[in-house]
């Protein structure tokens, strides 16, 4: 047949799933996996408001409709912003993404069997390794964004750190771009027993042409004892919508101390999940948001306890001007059996002008009596007595907002123990509230 | 019924069916009328046709059903599965004549056997001001006192309401809760029968609690109270409503609509103690709209009942007006009480509090579903939400589900909530002191309650203590 119909031509469709497993040559499992995950797109309606997980959301802000998958950049070199983000970051191992392709890579921590490369090299080098685990945190199943992301992920990056060792220095991928289209990016994050990692994942870019929807996926296994401080940095230009859906599963006596900034994109949905499955797994879950001119966050975060002893401590704080909007949605479950749990769960809101919107939703589910659960929340606006008393203390009306509201969201950033990460975020933060002097260095 | 006028689509058939019913040895119930089971048309004309009410009141309840019809039930809360419409009778009517009587000897016996075996003290029974019991699903007792009627304060049941003030009514009628609001409002409307009517004059203060006792005795009877309460600028009183009934063996509906009007500067609080029996589907819209500088206080307490789906709200529409909520609920075995509140902050410097407790126990599950809503051009707003929740064993679950939005700079608002158990060292130290394991846990979830059961009237929170009690027993296993 000459021309093609509209569903083989379709960006999202059965000939693109084989396309791309005949580009790659994929071993069969995952062609199988690709195919299901498809169905499974094909079957799940698109979310609506009459969805409980997105009734406050601006669906068409996160449309993709026409949207071709980017398998290529413009050009492969690294902007001197990434660059500068890489110098600036600490990170030991580097992984650079962009249009969906490889275009730096500093991964020399192969010594003492860590593995740090992108999906496709782990695919051919470490297929065994990379089927164990791909698809047993988010699978296709969780929404019509994850089936998306499991049908058609161009590349990714793979982290697998043996038994007992453990990396000193941060590793960390920059998923940049520069062309618009649907970018559908995975991590597969591997911390063997008592294995230990700092991993940074960052999504930031210049300005380009078009309109980017990134759809990414965040899997994380921690076997018993491991730990991982984990750190997802969104600073997309406007012209991009991004959803990222981060699923960590814990085992016996695992750590986790997860953080998620929210600072670029003009809509951004960050779902952080934690499921502790092993007695005595603790997680942290940090989350920071500023929103201005118009952007739209949404957070939606679960604490799974299916453990007993497991401890699971959660701070979101956001801060939002110029008619932006934020959902604070997070949910703890504490499963029946799950006894001497703790769980916190706590979202602030400061609100700096009459057009924003903020919406907080902290929930619970307790099936079992003996835990310690509580969350709170509150929203309000910058505090009338602390302003006062730094304006008479000489500081200009908007410096002193502008110390207030770093002070509020500081409180996120001084737990995180990575000086250079902390840095950065302040001064993102600076340079959208606009600090004289603060240049936004990316 | 033998003058029924020929005109009515369904004379024939009724006359039918009261003929029918004379010989009919399956209802031990003094019945004069019970509709057929299930929602339809016809049973909604058959209830305005008996109430002989105004063509206006017929136009809205098929309206409703109509709107009911269409949005179908709530996709979210609680499993509904198990209420079965077609199962139920919709309307049913006592024999007793229905207007007020003079003194309680008028009260049938069989309504004071209820009442004593509900086990209220016969004394409090006489200090009770005015007492409005619903027998089944008319109001067959009313006693005000004669110095509040010189006040010109109005208590009626609703369909008295109707009849004798019919402008009133028909000006505050759904105009707080309309049939479009949900599935059971739009249900209730349709079918509404029995309730309060109020209207407390302006400036009136009234300082005895009105009371009214409601009660379910047959099986699978639907009440549909309606209930509109109006304070007019300056008035103060507190309407107090408590529901019991004994236990029956299937499935029984209550949906209930409360409307609230709270005046400039009026001071309004009402308190329910719910204690329904484990197989009544309890779902009813509470609402209020408060003016400005008006108060409004809710007081919940969800004990009885096999599903609740209950949340009180305030609509606070005038400058400075004020919401309170404080609820308990306590879920054993078998019940889901899906409890909360709502307020809606739509002008400046309102403010609201709400204060949620929940006890459960032995599998059963207490929810709390909130929301704070805050417009812009609300400045100033204040909001504060409390709950807490308590776990008396493995099996007992709890969840919290409080939505928060705000679009106004100026607003504080805060939520906290906390899940414990109870304290073994608490119950230790009650033990040392002499008291049996039960008696210490049973003082401690009464400590737990205290700040909700205080702002009760004292005989009322001798009742709910009596309750939790009773409830409590057993719970040592």
């Amino acid at each position: 047949m000459a021309t093609l119909t509209e569903a083989e031509t379709h960006p999202i469709s059965e000939a693109a799933v084989e396309a791309l497993v005949a580009r790659h040559r994929e071993p069969s499992w995952l062609a199988r996996e690709r195919r299901v995950a498809l169905d499974r797109y094909q079957a799940t309606p698109f979310p609506s408001n009459r969805d409980e997980a997105w009734r406050y959301t601006d669906l068409k802000r996160f449309a993709f409709d026409g949207l071709e998958p980017v398998t290529t950049p413009l050009d492969t070199t690294v902007s001197e912003r990434v660059r500068m983000r890489i110098t600036d970051s600490d990170a030991e191992g580097v992984l650079v993404h962009k249009g969906g392709r490889v275009v730096q890579r500093d991964d020399h921590v192969g010594e003492s069997g860590v593995i740090f490369t992108d999906l496709r090299s782990a695919l051919r080098d470490h297929e065994e390794l990379v089927r164990e685990h791909l698809y047993s945190v988010v699978d296709a199943s969780h929404s019509k964004y994850t089936a998306l992301n499991a049908a058609l992920w161009e590349n990714g990056t793979f982290v697998y750190v043996p038994k007992n060792v453990e990396v000193a220095l941060p590793l960390g991928a920059f998923t940049t771009a520069d062309r618009g289209g649907l970018a559908l990016g995975r991590t597969l994050v591997v911390v063997d027993t008592n294995a230990k990692l700092t991993y940074l994942d960052e999504y930031a870019s210049g300005p380009f042409e078009g309109r980017l929807f990134s759809n990414a996926a965040t899997e994380i296994v921690l076997k018993d004892g491991a730990k991982l401080r984990y750190v997802s940095l969104q600073n997309w230009s406007r012209n991009v919508a991004h959803i990222d859906r981060l699923r960590a599963r814990l085992g016996r006596d695992a750590r986790l101390e997860s953080l998620s900034v929210s600072l670029g994109a003009d809509a951004a949905r960050a779902e952080v999940e934690c499921l502790l499955e092993g007695p005595g797994a603790e997680s942290e879950m940090l989350g920071l948001y500023f929103a201005d001119r118009g952007q739209h966050y949404n957070q939606y975060t679960r604490q799974h306890h299916a453990a007993d002893h497991a401890r699971s401590d959660l701070l979101f704080k956001g801060a939002l001007r110029d008619a932006s909007s934020a959902v604070y949605s997070g949910l703890i479950m504490v499963d029946e059996g799950a006894h001497k749990t703790d769980a916190f769960q706590i979202n602030r809101n400061l609100l700096l002008d009459d057009d924003s919107k903020a919406v907080s939703i902290p929930q619970l589910e307790i099936a079992t009596n003996d835990v310690r659960c509580s969350h709170g929340s509150t929203t309000g606006p910058v505090p009338e007595d602390q302003r006062f008393y730094l304006m008479s203390r000489g500081l200009a009306p908007e410096v002193a907002e502008h110390v207030l509201v770093t002070g509020f969201l500081y409180e996120v950033m001084s737990r995180v123990t990575l000086p250079k990460v902390a840095e950065y975020v302040e001064r993102v933060v600076q340079a959208k509230l606009g600090v004289p002097g603060v240049k936004e260095k990316l | 019924m033998a003058d029924l006028p020929q005109s009515h689509p369904d004379a024939d058939e009724l006359q039918g069916m009261e003929h029918e019913r004379q010989y009919d040895f399956q209802l031990p119930e003094n019945y004069f009328f019970k509709s057929e089971k299930g929602l339809t048309k016809r049973v909604v004309e058959q209830i305005s046709y008996y109430k002989g009410e105004p063509e206006w009141m017929l136009k809205f309840r098929l309206r409703a059903l109509e709107i009911a019809e269409k949005k179908g039930r709530p996709k979210w809360g609680p499993d509904l599965s198990g209420l079965d419409f077609d199962n139920i009778y919709f309307y049913v009517r006592p024999q007793e004549r229905q207007g007020t009587s003079d003194s309680w000897d008028d009260i049938p016996e069989e309504v004071r056997e209820t009442y004593r075996r509900l086990g209220i003290p016969e004394a409090e029974q006489k200090v009770l001001a005015g007492v409005g019991a619903q027998y089944e699903s008319e109001m067959v007792y009313h006693n005000l006192k004669e110095e509040w009627e010189n006040k010109g304060v109005i208590f009626l049941d609703s369909d008295t309401g109707l009849k004798e003030h019919p402008e009133l009514f028909r000006e505050y009628f759904a105009t707080v809760v309309p049939p479009e609001d949900n599935y059971f409002a739009a249900v209730n409307s349709a079918v509404w029968s029995g309730g309060s009517f109020v209207y407390v004059p302006e400036g009136v203060e009234v300082d005895v609690p009105l009371q009214a006792y409601f009660l379910l005795n047959a099986e699978n009877i639907g009440q549909f109270e309606r209930t509109l309460i109006i304070g007019a600028p300056g008035s103060k009183f507190h309407y107090i409503e408590g529901c019991t009934a004994p236990t029956y063996n299937s499935d029984s509906f209550h949906s209930g609509v409360i409307e609230i009007i709270c005046q400039d500067n009026a001071d309004v609080r009402y308190s329910t103690i719910q204690n329904w029996s484990h197989n009544v589907y309890n779902l009813v819209t509470q609402r209020a709209v408060v003016h400005a500088g008006a108060s409004m206080g809710w007081l919940d307490g969800n004990l009885g009942s096999k599903i609740t789906m209950k949340y009180p709200s305030c609509y606070l529409v005038g400058e400075r007006a004020h919401g309170e909520v404080m609820s308990i609920a306590f879920a054993t075995d078998g019940q889901h009480q899906d409890a909360g509140a709502k307020v809606i902050h739509a002008a400046p410097h309102t403010s609201s509090s709400i204060v949620s407790k929940s006890i459960s126990k032995g599998g059963g599950r207490s929810s709390y579903r909130g929301l704070v809503q805050i417009y812009e051009g609300a400045t100033g707003a204040r909001s504060n939400v409390e709950c807490d929740a308590l776990l008396l064993d493995e099996t007992a679950r709890t969840d919290t589900y409080p939505y928060i939005q705000i679009e106004e700079k100026t607003a504080h608002v805060g939520h906290e909530a906390t899940v414990s158990k109870l304290n073994d060292e608490q119950i230790f130290y009650l033990m040392s002191r002499g008291l049996a394991r039960d008696e210490a846990m049973a003082l401690i979830v009464r400590g737990f309650l205290e700040p909700v059961a205080k702002e009760l009237p004292l005989e009322y929170a001798v009742e709910l203590n009596r309750l939790i009690e009773l409830e409590m027993e057993g719970s040592v296993g």
